[in-house]
């Protein structure tokens, strides 16, 4: 009894030290990083429970209520067919972030993988990737990114598509990041001292590589996602995205924009502050984030 | 008796734009099991190269040839998973500056005892070696652990770094520059090191441009001057009198001594000349210096020079 009642003490001291841990952590952090982690963290939370909150029928037609304002039983208002705005937002939100994410993770390998290879290889291999990877890099993203969903949208639907060129478009940044941070590190002592010491190939990558690499393709990642965001609305917007039905965040704002005349105007007002607030709230998290890490570094990705 | 380590007319050209820098001509030293090496020379003269070259962490553009030999086997020809079985195990590296020799983003701890491990020892073994070496050097394994490299103080760092190279027990340990950068207290303390280490029976080879740490340290002393060995002996016997009229020049330039430089400029390594490399800086020069290179002549008990001076004896 007396060892289960010390094992409990222990895991709630530990659960304090947790608390208290993550608690002054967050006393530390400036104003706007707060303000950010707390908008993004009702975005997400929104996003994941959209279905408890608000359930979704795509095709719940309700003609009797179309272009309603907010109200208290539509809080964020009606769309020209009578859907419940706030279950599409909430909805767009999550498939919007779903897509980003996923296309981030997708340049975020995809550019990992071509710069271990050209900073690794060195010399002719390196000169021939990174020409490529300028090609890729001088191509206009957007118009670049309608070119794969065209060819992909067949294939992958609409989400797939979108995630695939959004990702596609975004690796060459991380792939010079990579690169550069291995040519780099490759000069330095440490690593002379560890081949000297007996380190073979893998210890080098697993234990002096990969803890320099880590934050770094960590922090494009999460600049990635934003930019993500972003390309996604835009497709969606033009109706090169998803299904027209579909609710994303570009789609509603598509919808709401052809409503503004009609007076219409929280149709694109929300979809649009979503958009704003999800890209705002995790650049100004991965710009504190950066600025800890490497105070002095400069990214190549800008929002 | 035949030598620990025995390198044998070691050449090492690198490749470059510019030419090939010939950064090592034929040199040959030797250590014995036990002993203390020196290795001396300003900057420039090959002295890293050679340390460079024993452990072959030189980099591709570079052309070796001649040889090495530790404990028989054949350094220059061993394949990879072998060479790593040598380093460290068998001859230790203490690497220029300890600050940026160790990973500046992962504690001490793991690093240290991931060095032990690639040594070939357990988990159990190697904190129990690492807490006794460190501590033989009063630092405490379990303080240090959790810290990085910069914040430790100069001293501090260097001791780690000296225990990486240890834990291993290897045959021989390779001092590169063990002083750069290092104010007097903090030489003195480095040298007392080394001394343990040379006494605890490990062959030690440091590489220094330090006169007063290799007066301190004693032992066997190879001058190098572009490139070539030029004197080898005692190194009581060269602090006494240098046989190499470099060696004379280069104690002559000392403060403590009479602080007058040598005029003129070592020349490029990548235009060598036909000749004794010191012939155009040498106060004693006559005709066979600037005809062709000395041989290593012999000049007395156990002392050689390269020097047309000795060659007549």
């Amino acid at each position: 009894m007396s060892a289960g009642g010390g094992a409990l003490a222990g895991s709630l001291r530990l659960g304090a030290g947790i608390g208290q841990r993550a608690g002054s952590a967050v006393r530390g952090w400036p104003l706007a990083v707060r303000i950010a982690a707390g908008v993004l963290a009702v975005l997400v939370v929104g996003a994941l429970a959209a279905d408890v909150i608000a359930p979704l029928d795509d095709r719940a037609v309700d003609l009797d209520n179309i272009l309603a304002a907010p109200s208290w039983s539509h809080l964020l208002g009606t769309d020209e067919v009578g859907r419940d705005l706030l279950a599409r937002v909430l909805h767009g939100i999550q498939i919007s972030l779903m897509i980003a994410v996923s296309a981030a993770l997708t340049a975020a390998l995809a550019g990992t993988l071509v710069g271990i290879v050209a900073g690794t290889m060195g010399g002719k291999v390196d000169a021939v990737v990174m020409r490529v990877t300028d090609v890729f890099a001088s191509q206009n993203h957007f118009l670049f990114g309608i070119l794969l969903v065209v060819l992909f949208r067949p294939v992958l639907g609409g989400a797939g598509a979108i995630m695939l060129s959004v990702g596609l478009t975004h690796w060459p940044s991380l792939a010079r990041i990579v690169r550069g941070e291995l040519m780099s590190l490759r000069e330095r002592p440490f690593v002379a001292a560890a081949i000297g010491g007996g380190a073979g190939r893998l210890r080098l990558a697993r234990r002096h590589y990969l803890p320099h690499l880590l934050p770094a393709v960590g922090l494009a990642f999460v600049l990635t996602v934003p930019h993500a965001i972003f390309h996604e609305s835009a497709l969606s917007f033009l109706g090169l995205g998803l299904e027209p039905h579909r609710a994303s965040l570009g789609n509603i704002l598509a919808d709401g924009q052809r409503s503004l005349l009609a007076g219409g105007w929280w149709i694109a007002l929300f979809p649009g502050l979503a958009i704003l607030l999800a890209s705002m709230t995790i650049g100004t998290l991965a710009e504190s984030w950066r600025e800890r890490l490497h105070p002095r570094w400069r990214s190549e990705l800008e929002l | 008796m035949t030598a620990l380590l025995e390198v044998k007319d070691l050449s090492v050209g690198f490749r470059t734009r510019r030419g090939v820098v010939q950064a090592l001509s034929q040199a040959s030293v030797s250590v014995e099991q036990g002993e203390l090496l020196l290795v001396v020379g300003e900057s420039g003269s090959g002295k890293t190269v050679l340390a460079h070259s024993l452990l072959r962490l030189l980099p591709r553009n570079v052309d070796v040839s001649g040889s090495i030999r530790l404990g028989g086997e054949d350094v220059l020809a061993l394949q990879p998973d072998a060479l790593r079985r040598v380093r460290g195990r068998r001859m230790a590296l203490i690497p220029q500056s300890p600050a940026s020799s160790l990973n500046p983003v992962r504690r001490l701890g793991g690093q240290l005892l991931e060095a032990a491990r690639a040594r070939g020892l357990t988990e159990a073994q190697s904190r129990k070696r690492l807490r006794e070496l460190l501590g033989e050097l009063g630092l405490d394994l379990d303080s240090i652990s959790g810290r990085y490299i910069h914040q430790l103080s100069g001293g501090m760092q260097q001791r780690v770094v000296n225990a990486m190279a240890l834990v291993g027990e290897p045959d021989i340990v390779i001092a590169d520059e063990p002083t750069s950068g290092l104010d007097s207290d903090l030489v003195d303390a480095t040298a007392a090191q080394l001394r343990e280490i040379s006494a605890r029976g490990a062959s030690l080879l440091v590489i220094t441009h330090d006169l007063r740490l290799a007066e301190r340290l004693g032992g066997r002393l190879a001058l190098l001057y572009a490139s070539r060995i030029v004197e080898v002996g005692p190194a009581a016997a060269f602090f006494q009198s240098p046989s190499h009229p470099y060696g004379r020049e280069l104690l002559r330039a000392l403060p403590e001594r009479e602080g007058k430089s040598i005029p003129g400029m070592s020349p490029e390594l990548t235009a060598l000349p036909g000749h004794c490399a010191f012939a155009d800086r040498c106060p004693d020069r006559f005709e066979p210096c600037t005809e062709s290179v000395p041989d290593l002549y012999p000049v007395r008990d156990g002392v050689h020079a390269r020097c047309f001076a000795h060659a007549e004896r």
